[in-house]
């Protein structure tokens, strides 16, 4: 472990109390996703951190209850995300772990990029877009390849060796109700693994980080799915394919 | 010295910890859209949550804002809780801890909060006899653990968790050298944990 990962590591109970400026959490999330003892860390520090809500418990006022149940009827809870979830086919043991680096997204990060993907909400800001690469991608065999995404472009950077990537997208366009952008890992004979469904955020960025295998993998390609994904690219909806 | 009221109305005897015990079961009946699953959830919790967000916001129309807000996405995201990273108790409490620290930190970038101090209580009787009892205990048991860390440790903890300052801001505050703030933290939460057995496993408690 390096010294900078050393430096990382002593951020855990910090970023368990929400106590990190956006860079830093940028930074140490992206660390989380490869430390495998940061995140237990952090798990054993977050219970221990909800535990402080017990000093402070009040009842909350009475129609929120009511409000509440009568707003959910039209609330569709989303499906499992699991598929975003699913191994590579060549190394059925490793996971594709998404990480979001956004402070704004660090609801739905949870605990160490087992929330299967992220979308970043709040990818213009420079300082966070360097971040990001700087502390994920600072690995010598980083390698990045580009491509049109409907009316914008998307960037990967990535790294075979440190089995990582930064998905960064500009000007992305929201896409259609009920539908998703999702990433795909393609091997040379065609066969596609799901690396997750992302949504530019309301200036069409995307700022997504993952970790996992890339040995096998020659392309990368964007589709429009339904909402909350498909397990196979449906036939027709790549819009973007990048080979790396 | 204790505000400490829940919510419930039903006359359920059980231990809250027990109660807590089955939120990943209410979880993923909401996931199905289970609104009754859904209410007992938010029975069980709201009143961790409503409080913790109001210490954090310290205002109670804004509490009640956030604190709708962490629900919803609570019923919209049952699905996607991960028991392998932690417990539903904990998951919970994050979404809604940072929905919270967002909301200051948002407005104190427009204006200075006004400080305002929290008031907690409200007014509701409290007819739960029992489960406040409980959770009196709960709550002592956490307050007597807070007692064993050394004052920075404590002050840095509640300055970043119930404050919503970043450790630099604690640091400040606390007037300790930058970079000391978050070994408190990480030193006091350790603590924390042991001295509370709470290890983010599931069936803890």
């Amino acid at each position: 472990m390096s010294s900078s990962n050393h430096e990382l590591s002593t951020l855990t109970g910090a970023y368990a109390l929400d106590a990190l400026d956006e860079a830093e959490h940028a930074a140490f999330e992206a660390h989380l996703a490869t430390c495998a003892d940061c995140a237990a860390e952090v798990r054993s520090l977050r219970a221990a951190a909800a535990e402080l809500s017990r000093t402070s418990a009040a009842a909350p006022p009475e129609q929120l209850r009511g409000d509440m149940l009568g707003t959910i009827g039209s609330i569709r809870p989303l499906p499992p995300s699991a598929d975003n979830l699913v191994s590579l086919r060549a190394h059925a043991a490793r996971r594709w772990r998404w990480q979001s680096v956004a402070a704004a997204c660090v609801l739905l990060a949870a605990a160490a990029g087992v929330w299967g993907y992220q979308q970043h909400q709040d990818a213009n800001r420079s300082h966070t877009r360097t971040a990001a690469i700087t502390n994920v991608l600072d690995s010598r065999d980083a390698a990045s390849v580009t491509g049109a995404v409907a009316t914008g472009h998307a960037r990967i950077v990535y790294s075979k060796a440190a089995h990582r990537l930064v998905l960064i997208g500009q000007n992305i366009p929201e896409p259609a109700r009920d539908k998703t952008y999702q990433l795909w890992m393609i091997d040379p004979a065609g066969h596609a693994t799901s690396g997750g469904v992302f949504t530019p955020d309301s200036s069409g960025n995307v700022l997504v980080l993952a970790s996992g295998d890339l040995t096998d993998v020659t392309r990368m390609g964007i589709s429009i799915e339904p909402a909350g994904g498909s397990r196979q690219p449906t036939p027709g909806a790549i819009i973007a394919e990048m080979p790396i | 010295m204790d505000n400490v009221r829940f919510l419930r109305t039903s006359s359920g005897g059980e231990p809250f910890d027990d109660l807590v015990a089955q939120l990943p079961k209410l979880l993923a009946g909401s996931a199905r859209g289970d609104q009754r699953a859904f209410a007992k959830l938010y029975d069980l919790t709201s009143a961790r949550v409503y409080g913790m967000v109001l210490r954090v916001v310290r205002d109670r129309a804004q509490a009640a804002e956030v604190t709708q807000d962490v629900y919803l996405q609570v019923w919209r995201e049952a699905a996607r809780f991960d028991p392998d990273v932690g417990t539903a108790v904990a998951w919970l409490l994050m979404i809604a801890h940072r929905r919270a620290v967002d909301r200051v930190r948002a407005a104190q970038s427009a204006t200075r909060r006004e400080d305002r101090y929290a008031t907690t209580q409200t007014e509701r009787p409290y007819d739960q006899v029992a489960e406040a009892a409980q959770a009196n205990l709960d709550a002592q048991r956490v307050r007597r653990a807070l007692d064993d860390l050394t004052t920075v440790q404590r002050d840095a903890l509640q300055l970043a968790y119930f404050g919503g300052y970043t450790h630099r801001e604690v640091a400040d505050l606390l007037h300790i050298p930058m970079g000391t703030a978050k070994t408190r933290i990480r030193d006091g939460l350790i603590r924390l944990r042991d001295s509370l057995g709470v290890n983010g496993e599931q069936q803890q408690s």
